[in-house]
């Protein structure tokens, strides 16, 4: 820090302002969610919105605290915090189980869980990796090291067991995959192996993961889709199947992006604009239309087995019991939403919704808010996890810019699970909505993860270029 | 190797999901009704509320039929902890194998759902749903296990509201209540299991008024059944609406004297006011207490002890019973005959016992002392007249044509075909006419001689006691008669539409006057057979009639009115198996009935101590 110059002289206060309006977002509504009428303070600390307060309270004090830290102090002590987060992981398999899983340390409430803090510990660790010199991007070594660093927690929360938490992790991989560590050099080595072949790059191994994403994103959609069926109070023998809806919205999404596109690209890049879309739309559609049809060929019990494990059963009080009610919070919110302090099916004192204050957070929310309060929240996330991106970008530092990609990409992952299994697009995995839920572990994980890139982003001007 | 082009993939696959996930919402939030149905389906439920019943006030505006509250002991077992079986069975002074056989008995029985389509009964018990687990209990009895429900939680009481019959009289009117079977909850969508519904009698007839409307409350559910809040601040819901009161034309007063009288007896009284056609009473004998079928273990113990009972105390008689109406049939044929204009009240038949048989009395030189005097051969010359009219030569095709036109007039005093009375189980007597006798004794194979015993009431005429007390009232109006019916007003609209309507006989009102003077000849004249009807100060015209019956004792009529102008009683008295005609028994008790509804007090105390000691039920 230059003499003289103030602690937040660059920060980013187009992030942070975008996070406290999320924090407030989530207060209130758990606040409306739990809400006790013979508590009716909001900083009663018998209640969960008395306790959130008090998270959040703890998280900007945390937060203080990280920013009077040096920032060189992440890059230096990566090893001891990611060993550190590691050993919370073992620790907490020796504890009493709670709901099931061996996830909290510590007693009742006050009890918190290592595999929030684990993230960030293996996002500083990646990112010291990545960033340190004489790396080779295309090394079979580096590529096995990065895995084992994220490979390592992702087995120990599986012993807990946390699978939403797993899958979280493999959010990594994006990481990976912009700073150029691939499976490439695993795949180009095997295929090399086979005389007579000899390969740069293959095409595919470089972009595995975000195709390995979209496409497995898009097969969920379809498949989720298959069983829903929109029909027309006025129009009673019109009945559009999931197919055709997937299918139109596909159609949608083309055009739509076809005209931004073609707006904001410049003359020399519009045809390749008109040909990606064109090449990508036919692709998606490929994929939609395999999976689907793929899926109805499929014989009964087959068909059972895959319906079974995404939760997707007749019986909308059985097997299907929480994705269906969170949707039916969720949809009946309408356009203008139910009003404030209003859910009828996700509060918890109705108790329709399992876990409304915590994964579930978004059913009451959409219900009391209707569409136009989820566009708004869609709107603010996009925006602060693109922001985020953007400070990643302007980093100086690889290990800046890798540390962001890491906040960004398990933001990403939460939004899209936890959105995704409260709108029928995910099968129910348990993973917080960051910002929102209620849970002391992740509001002040993710805050000092948001706190540590805002510290790193305030100092990038002194790093080395 | 040129990375830069990545953070591209990165952005569009963020905000592809961001997209996606938008379009998502609006589907499902603005486009797709399903889920909000869904919601509805999940979160609000329809609460109803029945409301009691109307209740049923008799002409003076004395409550006849009443509600009273009672409490169902309701469980759920989701709210039951550390439940003591022995202490709970000595509770509720059970033992503790019986309470929990009335465990498994909700799960298998209450807790069943029976599925409309497929009429498979399975299982729906749910441990969050309350189940009457003693029902129908009185205050005092729930009054000594409230006070200890606090021991067992999952355990309360719950309101009901039942019928009570301050007067335990006309049971066969008033019918009774209980509970809907699943057909009649598929059939009506008004019912829901545990509702009550109208049996018998005017709880049966009267049941959409006295059923009300019901209240329909929207509450806002947990997961759990608790209501949290009603919907919308309650601007969907309706209040409950209890039925109108039925107000009778019945004189419980009136009603419970003749139950009286007819103790120990088989047998009827129903009683019109003729102005009216209002029914003053209706008694079947034996009869039962209505309080016996209150509530649903009261109703299974007792039902089948009365339907296994062999004189039949539910068999509404007064309705349901066709009985030949003997002598007093009389009376038509001589109507039937004045109008047809083939006797004149001036016409006499001689007492030929050659005929048919007939006790001793001078031969009647008019129609009134032969109403008087109740002779048989007379009036098989009169019935004669009617029915061969020598309209043909053929003495068959005469009476063909005779017997039509008198079955015609035979309709018109409300014979041969089901009054419209507003009661269930109603039967419309017999009146043959020629398709009838052609199906016993073949076309053409038929004359007066063969159906003679028409002329006196018997053979294959059949009326009900409620026929027979309507003809009273028909000559009582001298011709005309409104629907005999019990309920004067539901609440404060007027009685049914088709009971303000008047019905006329076929016989001129000036023909009546001679049948009048007989039927005062026969009460209040010497050598009457219907002396013992006579009352002080009052006008009683009426007439016998001895039926005779192949399989015992002759059975004992009498129809009669009072007073003899302006009439104010109709009154037929059938009374089976009396030893002994109908001046003997039937006669006094509607002389008794008169005297009782007239006056209000009872003068010919001996008459009254003879009536209630005879005994005929064959039970001594």
């Amino acid at each position: 820090m230059r003499k003289g110059e103030s602690i937040v002289a660059h920060f980013d206060w187009a992030l942070f302002v975008v996070y406290i309006i999320l924090l407030i977002m989530g207060v209130s509504t758990v606040y409306s969610t739990a809400y006790n009428e013979d508590h009716p303070n909001l900083f009663d600390f018998s209640q969960k919105y008395g306790k959130q307060v008090l998270w959040v309270g703890f998280s900007l004090f945390l937060g203080l605290l990280v920013f009077l830290i040096d920032s060189d102090i992440y890059r230096k002590f990566s090893i001891p915090i990611y060993l550190f987060t590691l050993i919370l992981l073992v620790v907490v398999l020796f504890m009493p189980p709670v709901n099931g899983a061996r996830a909290w340390l510590g007693i009742g409430s006050l009890g918190i869980q290592p595999a929030e803090f684990s993230k960030i510990g293996t996002a500083l660790l990646l990112a010291r990796f990545i960033s340190s010199v004489n790396i080779k991007q295309q090394n079979v070594r580096t590529v096995i090291l990065a895995n084992a660093i994220i490979l390592i927690p992702m087995v120990m929360v599986l012993l807990q067991p946390d699978a939403g938490t797993f899958v979280v992790f493999t959010s990594f991989l994006f990481v990976m995959y912009r700073e150029g560590i691939t499976y490439d050099p695993i795949i180009l080595k095997m295929l090399n192996s086979i005389p007579g072949i000899k390969f740069k790059e293959t095409w595919v191994g470089t972009h595995f993961i975000p195709l390995l994403f979209i496409v497995v994103f898009l097969s969920l959609v379809t498949l989720l889709m298959s069983n829903e069926t929109l029909t027309f109070e006025t129009f009673p023998d019109l009945k559009i199947p999931g197919f055709g809806i997937v299918m139109m919205s596909l159609t949608i999404l083309a055009i739509l992006s076809f005209l931004v596109l073609r707006f904001i690209s410049s003359r020399r890049d519009r045809n390749r604009v008109v040909l990606i879309v064109i090449i990508g739309f036919i692709l998606a559609s490929g994929l939609v239309s395999t999976v689907n049809f793929g899926f109805q060929s499929l014989a009964e019990h087959q068909k059972d087995r895959i319906e079974l494990f995404l939760g997707l059963k007749e019986d909308p009080d059985g097997e299907d019991y929480n994705r269906n009610r969170a949707m039916a919070a969720v949809g009946s919110g309408g356009f203008l939403g139910k009003g404030y302090n209003k859910a009828s099916v996700s509060s918890v004192e109705s108790n329709h919704v399992p876990e409304s204050e915590t994964d579930f957070i978004f059913c009451p929310f959409a219900e009391e808010w209707g569409f136009i309060g989820t566009i708004i929240f869609i709107v603010l996330y996009m925006f602060m996890l693109l922001r985020i991106l953007f400070i990643a970008e302007r980093q100086r530092s690889s290990f800046n810019r890798i540390y962001a990609y890491s906040v960004a990409m398990i933001l990403f992952y939460h939004f899209a699970i936890n959105i995704g299994m409260n709108i029928g697009f995910a099968p129910v995995i348990g993973i917080p909505l960051p910002f929102f839920s209620y849970g002391g572990s992740s509001m002040m994980s993710f805050s000092m993860m948001m706190f540590i890139l805002l510290k790193l982003d305030s100092q990038r001007r002194e790093d080395l270029q | 190797m040129n990375l830069d082009g990545r953070k591209y993939v990165i952005i569009i696959v963020t905000l592809l999901v961001g997209i996606i996930y938008s379009m998502r919402l609006f589907y499902m939030q603005v486009v797709d009704e399903t889920w909000t149905l869904r919601a509805q389906e999940i979160a609000e439920k329809r609460k109803e509320i029945t409301p009691p019943r109307g209740v049923l006030f008799d002409r003076n505006k004395r409550k006849i039929v009443s509600n009273r509250t009672y409490f169902n002991l309701m469980m759920k077992e989701s709210e039951m902890k550390n439940f003591d079986t022995v202490a709970f069975a000595k509770l509720i002074g059970w033992t503790r194998e019986e309470v929990r056989e009335r465990f498994k008995e909700i799960v298998k029985g209450e807790g069943t759902y029976r599925n409309k389509h497929t009429g498979v009964r399975s299982s729906n018990y749910q441990k969050i749903r309350a189940y009457p687990f003693l029902k129908e209990m009185t205050l005092e009895e729930i009054a000594t296990i409230a006070a200890h429900l606090e021991d067992f939680p999952g355990f309360y009481e719950e309101v009901t509201s039942m019928r009570s019959y301050p007067y335990a009289n006309g049971a066969n009117i008033v019918g009774y209540l209980s509970e809907v079977y699943r057909e009649e909850i598929d059939e009506d969508p008004f019912y829901k299991p545990g509702n009550n519904m109208g049996r018998a009698g005017l709880e049966r007839f009267y049941e959409n008024e006295l059923r009300g409307r019901k209240g329909i409350k929207y509450i806002v559910t947990s997961a759990l059944n608790n209501a949290i809040e009603s919907y919308a601040d309650g601007k969907y819901d309706t209040i409950a609406k209890q039925g109108p009161p039925l107000n009778l034309g019945i004189d419980i007063i009136l009603q419970a004297y003749g139950e009286k009288l007819l103790a120990n007896k088989r047998g009827c009284i129903v009683a019109i006011e003729p102005a009216t056609g209002e029914i003053l009473a209706l008694v079947s004998a034996p009869t039962y207490d209505p309080n016996l079928f209150i509530g649903k273990r009261n109703i299974s113990k007792n039902y089948p002890k009365l339907l296994a009972d062999p004189s039949k105390p539910l068999y509404p008689r007064p309705l349901a019973a066709e009985y030949p109406p003997g002598s007093t049939f009389k009376l038509l044929n001589s109507l039937i005959g004045l109008q047809e204009g083939v006797i004149t009240p001036e016409s006499g038949f001689p007492c030929n016992k050659s005929v048919v048989g007939c006790h001793n009395h001078p031969s009647a030189g008019n129609l009134a002392d032969a109403i008087k005097h109740s002779c048989n051969p007379y009036f098989y010359a009169v019935t004669r007249k009617i029915l061969q009219q020598n309209k043909e030569k053929s003495v068959f095709h005469d009476a063909e044509i005779g017997l039509n036109i008198w079955a015609k007039y035979m309709h018109s005093f409300g014979l041969g075909h089901n009054l419209e009375t507003d009661i269930t189980g109603l039967r419309p007597g017999s009146i043959p006419d020629a398709n009838y006798y052609d199906k016993w004794y073949g076309h053409h194979r038929w004359a007066f001689s063969t159906i003679r015993s028409i002329s006196i009431g018997q053979g294959e005429v059949m009326l009900t006691p409620l026929q027979m007390a309507n003809i009273a009232a028909i000559i009582a109006n001298r011709g005309w008669y409104y629907t005999p019916h019990f309920v004067k007003s539901i609440g404060s609209d007027g009685p049914l539409e088709q009971f303000r309507k008047k019905h006329y006989s076929m016989v001129d009102a000036k023909h009546y006057s001679v049948i009048v003077e007989g039927m005062r000849r026969v009460v209040h004249e010497g050598g009457g057979t219907g002396r013992r009807a006579r009352l002080k100060d009052i006008i009683v015209c009426g007439k016998t009639g001895t039926v005779q019956n192949p399989h015992g004792d002759d059975h004992s009529v009498f129809v009669a009115f009072a007073p003899m102008y302006k009439p104010k009683i109709a009154i037929a008295v059938f009374i089976e198996n009396a030893k002994g005609g109908g001046g003997l028994w039937a006669a006094p008790t509607a002389g008794l009935m008169i005297e009782k509804y007239l006056t209000r007090k009872i003068m010919e105390k001996d008459r009254e101590k003879t009536i209630l000691e005879a005994n005929f039920s064959g039970i001594k």
